[in-house]
């Protein structure tokens, strides 16, 4: 977010600075290529359109160009790179992942290391390729653990008792656990979020119906906290403030499909438990 | 006395909340902690604000607007973008308790029989003031936390 005033942000160019070297045509496509790279890799893991279009932006110039045009859409991140009389444009297609913060902060510290002199085009290259497949610094055991405590968190914020709290963290943890191994078999991104929340809820209403816990309610809620596409929502909000119109509608849109996911499966499963909520 | 309490444990708990969280989004081993902090600053707000009879709107765009700051701080010292550190700290105050509420109160109107129109307009009404409530409370979220950029870095676009 807030991109331009990231601490890395370089100083800007005193009017009369020497002016860059124009690249060739070789050099250019490198550029392109590695810009693009990091670009669609800030989209995959939830950064906002502002802040794509600035690092791109300031990488590109830091790797010799004088100006960087980027597009930033939904499902596609164009760059127009420009030094001298010459230019090159590419397009990516950027697929959707999930939120992975650590990504995103690593593809920031590599730019700024360029943005600094500290790493020229050819060192870019080889570091990039690593970000991609650095497997989650969290193990498994707690990766699954983690979100389940904090819906269960959230259960006691929202009013639950202890015995809500247990049942909202067992069924967070199981929904997790579900969540993974789908996603693992790489169904529709909406399929799994019905199908967690389902489950989640399967136990929250099936706990409910069995009388544990006076706030029931509490846990049906909490359980499918940790599907809220709370990030996309933030994100769109933001980009609509910076003017992203495209990208915010774009993605406040599959933040309600998301949470439209979410009631379904919440819905099914009060269905099938026949729970009716007062 | 019990009222602190009351703040005490709320706080606590969106502190474990936004630790969790910010775990599901991958943040960085060391960041961790002080993305916890920040979802407890930004509760500590908002509560204070809505115990002392502050629409709650309102409150969440100061809990925000405080986790907005906190994050920019962060981002100097740690050389991190901001988002690290706010994202996962704004999380508990994600409204999803009025979400909720409003699903299953559509879900409610849908199952209303046509031969109450008096039950049917009051359900729909509740379920339309959620909606309206959730929306706002993410819009607050949002602006809070880009406060910092739209109040202060109005100079040198990049692009």
């Amino acid at each position: 977010m807030q991109p331009n005033h990231m601490p890395d942000a370089p100083a800007p160019v005193p009017a009369d600075a020497p002016p860059k070297q124009p690249l060739d045509r070789e050099a250019l496509r490198d550029v392109i290529d590695l810009s693009l790279w990091v670009g669609q890799m800030l989209i995959q893991h939830g950064a906002d359109a502002q802040r794509v279009e600035e690092t791109v932006h300031r990488l590109g110039t830091a790797l010799g160009c004088d100006w960087m045009d980027i597009l930033v859409s939904p499902n596609v991140i164009a760059v127009t790179a420009s030094s001298g009389e010459e230019f090159r444009s590419k397009i990516r297609r950027v697929v959707r992942a999930g939120v992975n913060v650590a990504h995103g902060v690593r593809a920031n510290g590599l730019s700024r290391s360029v943005a600094q002199g500290e790493m020229d085009r050819h060192q870019l290259r080889t570091y990039l390729p690593q970000i991609g497949h650095t497997a989650r610094a969290h193990n498994r055991r707690l990766w699954v653990a983690t979100p389940a405590v904090a819906c269960a968190a959230f259960s006691r914020i929202s009013g639950g008792d202890w015995v809500t709290f247990v049942v909202t963290l067992v069924a967070a943890g199981i929904a997790m656990v579900v969540r993974q191994e789908l996603d693992k078999r790489r169904f529709n991104a909406l399929l799994v979020i019905t199908a967690t929340a389902f489950v989640a809820t399967v136990f929250s209403a099936g706990a409910m119906r069995l009388g544990w816990g006076s706030t029931p309610e509490a846990a049906l809620l909490s359980s499918v906290l940790l599907l809220v596409p709370g990030v996309q929502l933030i994100n769109a909000a933001q980009d609509v403030l910076n003017g992203h119109l495209l990208m915010g509608v774009a993605r406040g849109f599959s933040g309600v499909l998301m949470s439209l996911a979410i009631a379904l499966g919440i819905l099914l499963a009060l269905w099938l438990l026949a729970v009716r909520i007062p | 006395m019990d009222l602190w309490l009351l703040v005490l444990r709320e706080v606590f708990w969106a502190a474990v909340a936004a630790g969790g969280f910010a775990f599901l989004f991958n943040v960085p081993r060391r960041a961790l902690l002080v993305c916890a902090l920040g979802g407890a600053l930004g509760s500590l707000v908002r509560t204070l604000l809505v115990g002392s009879g502050t629409n709650i709107v309102v409150a969440t765009l100061a809990g925000s607007a405080a986790i907005g700051f906190y994050g920019q701080f962060l981002a100097r010292r740690w050389r991190m973008p901001a988002a690290v550190f706010t994202i996962s700290s704004a999380i508990p105050l994600v409204p999803g308790i009025f979400a909720f509420q409003a699903m299953i109160g559509f879900l409610q109107v849908t199952t209303t029989a046509p031969t109450s129109p008096l039950l049917l307009q009051a359900r729909l009404v509740e379920a339309g003031v959620n909606v309206l409530t959730t929306s706002l409370l993410l819009g607050a979220i949002a602006t809070g936390i880009a406060a910092p950029a739209l109040l202060f870095r109005r100079d040198r676009p990049v692009v």
